[in-house]
């Protein structure tokens, strides 16, 4: 299990998914995810399939794939299954060994583009550890292991099937030099295995599954032609599929009202002072970071509104009876780096300990197109509603993109309020058309937007003037 | 008078802070809450001029200034609570204090003290006390405010409930409550 990227420099963190190339959108204008791409790569133990998926993917050059090993879903062993297992006496290469309902359910997730939860199995105590691991955004999907091809529901959810076909000397060979020289097992146990298990698992039941595979890739890695062919077609496919908002952006039908997923604070004086001097190009950063915090904290104060309350009667203590109200829900907000982040001072002040997420949002600056490029969130936060905050809404690119990621986090759309201190009608259409039941609380409503989709007359950029980066 | 808009939001606050049950803790911290809310609120009732200025983006943006300065005075003891909350809208804000005593024989509220800034009768006055009963100490209090000059308009009451009773006395003032 591991995130394969194409930077010069592999970066693979555990339980958090960081890339050095952004993800383009995954969803069409009207925030309908479009189903990243299956691969599955099956092929006889030791027959070099994760080689071959690893070079594939590397010579595609596309960001955001996930190579996902069978490995992953072996069935948790009763004890007696373990001390048999101690012994040698274990099947590990029979189909029975892996666990194809669970296996079934994450590709299914994948392909719906919704965060999955990967086992990790501990090949020491032959169980699942407690924890998983957490998998989320991909484009391509490969799948990879020695029964890949064996069930028919999870066939069904790919669309490239590959077998790599290597010889069995070689194979041998291979498991030879990996067990006795990196595993430090006696060439006996090794022998014995492959005899007992490895060759009839891969005679009755592996090359089998051949005759499902799309391509068959003979001689494995070596077989540098037919990969070429594989990444050549994958590349053609994944360009079919390519997205682009920003022309679908301007096609949005920007009608006079404003949507009514609109909560746009009190215009009382004291607000528009306060814009006032948030806007003001000549104010200083001192007096900028201050007077946004302020207007930060009402926003902050406005969103929670939405959430939902409970009837509670409280006893004061004169013992009388108030009839009150209380929350019923669990929040937690997730900010869009950086210039969103500048609300988080006035969530926490407003609500203690509140979890934050955050999400890395950045316009690709050659195609305009929004990239996300990293994503951290609470891991209960399909429990809660979501304040996702923004300094501004402009085209709507980034806020579409940001409520996808928490949409693909089992979040739904009515528990998702999107806090911003300003916005144009743009956005906010672009918003609501795709996600209707998501709110949007801004203190201020800017007509225009100017030919880089800047808002005007707006407050410049945000986070520069805040952070003290220009 | 002019009450903040009843949310379920306030009425949630609300509710914490009455309770008998609530912790001294999060009783400071929903309090600070609320008075926040209101010191914003109170802010709202300052005159503003119009005021045009340009936006990073070169464009003009016709915005709204403050106008004028103020001061907050806050009648001790509860009132106290309340300035936090003014500082943190109003860096360096100057304030007065008001310590008025009920007189145990005539039970008439007597003023113990006041210290308060000397300009004062130039600057709009929030004056700070969480609670309005029978409007006695706050009648004093205004009474004090209007003896330096002060007048009527530049009286802002902020205070987190009241009864109908202490509306009826200091009504001449603008009165805040939640």
């Amino acid at each position: 299990m591991s995130n394969v990227q194409n930077a010069p420099r592999s970066i693979q963190r555990k339980m958090s998914t960081f890339l050095s190339a952004g993800r383009f959108p995954w969803y069409n204008i009207d925030g309908k995810p479009v189903e990243p791409f299956i691969i599955g790569m099956a092929g006889g133990s030791a027959s070099g399939k994760t080689s071959v998926s690893t070079r594939i993917i590397r010579s595609l050059g596309v960001p955001w794939v996930i190579l996902l090993s069978m490995d992953s879903f072996y069935k948790p062993l009763t004890p007696e299954q373990v001390a048999a297992a101690h012994r040698n006496e274990y099947d590990f290469d029979h189909p029975n060994a892996f666990d194809y309902e669970a296996l079934h359910q994450t590709l299914l997730n994948l392909k719906k583009g919704i965060k999955v939860d990967v086992p990790i199995y501990d090949f020491a105590t032959h169980n699942r550890l407690d924890k998983s691991q957490t998998v989320y955004g991909a484009n391509v999907v490969v799948f990879e292991g020695i029964f890949a091809l064996y069930d028919k529901s999870v066939r069904d959810l790919m669309d490239l099937k590959i077998f790599v076909d290597t010889d069995a000397d070689i194979r041998l060979a291979r498991r030879l030099k990996r067990d006795i020289a990196e595993r430090g097992r006696d060439i006996r146990g090794v022998l014995d295995q492959y005899r007992k298990f490895v060759k009839p698992a891969f005679d009755e039941h592996i090359y089998p599954t051949m005759k499902y595979a799309d391509v068959i890739i003979p001689r494995g890695l070596d077989n540098v032609a037919a990969i070429d062919v594989i990444t050549k077609h994958l590349a053609r496919q994944l360009n079919d599929r390519g997205l682009s908002l920003k022309v679908a952006l301007s096609n949005i039908n920007v009608k006079k009202e404003l949507p009514s997923i609109l909560r746009t604070l009190k215009p009382t004086n004291e607000l528009k002072a306060l814009l006032t001097i948030i806007r003001d190009r000549t104010t200083s950063r001192h007096d900028f970071i201050f007077y946004a915090e302020r207007l930060s904290r009402i926003i902050v104060e406005r969103g929670l509104a939405e959430l939902p309350f409970g009837n509670a009667d409280v006893i004061t203590p004169i013992g009388s009876i108030y009839k009150g109200v209380i929350w019923k829900e669990q929040v937690c907000g997730v900010s869009v780096i950086r210039s969103g982040a500048t609300m988080e001072r006035g969530l926490r002040s407003v609500v203690k300990d509140i979890p934050i997420g955050k999400i890395l949002i950045q316009t690709d600056p050659s195609t305009g197109e929004p990239q996300l490029h990293y994503c951290k969130l609470p891991s209960d936060i399909s429990q809660r509603y979501v304040l996702i905050s923004d300094a501004q809404i402009a085209t709507g690119a980034a806020a579409l993109m940001a409520i996808r990621v928490i949409l693909d986090h089992d979040v739904p759309q009515d528990r998702i309020i999107f806090l911003s201190l300003i916005a144009a009608p743009l956005g906010l259409h672009t918003i609501a058309n795709a996600f209707p039941s998501v709110r949007v609380v801004t203190a201020e409503v800017d007509q225009e937007l100017d030919d880089q989709g800047h808002v005007v007359p707006g407050f410049g950029n945000f986070g520069d003037r805040y952070f003290g980066t220009y | 008078m002019v009450i903040l808009e009843q949310t379920s939001e306030l009425k949630a606050l609300m509710s914490i802070i009455r309770s008998k049950d609530t912790q001294r803790s999060d009783f400071i911290f929903y309090s600070d809450r609320i008075i926040r809310l209101l010191v914003e609120e109170a802010l709202n009732h300052l005159p503003f001029v119009e005021k045009t200025v340009t936006t990073p983006m070169g464009a003009p943006y016709k915005g709204l200034a403050f106008k004028g300065s103020i001061c907050g005075v806050s009648i001790m003891r509860a009132g106290e609570a309340m300035e936090q909350g003014l500082r943190d809208c109003c860096r360096s804000v100057r304030i007065g204090k008001i310590l008025i005593q009920r007189d145990e024989e005539t039970a008439k509220p007597q003023l113990y003290y006041a210290k308060l800034p000397p300009d004062i009768s130039e600057r709009f006055c929030l004056l700070l006390d969480p609670m309005l009963a029978t409007g006695g100490s706050a009648n004093k209090a205004i009474e004090v405010l209007l003896s330096h000059g002060v007048s009527e308009e530049q009286v802002i009451f902020v205070n987190l409930i009241c009864s109908p009773e202490g509306i009826e006395k200091v009504l001449h003032v603008s009165a805040i409550r939640s």
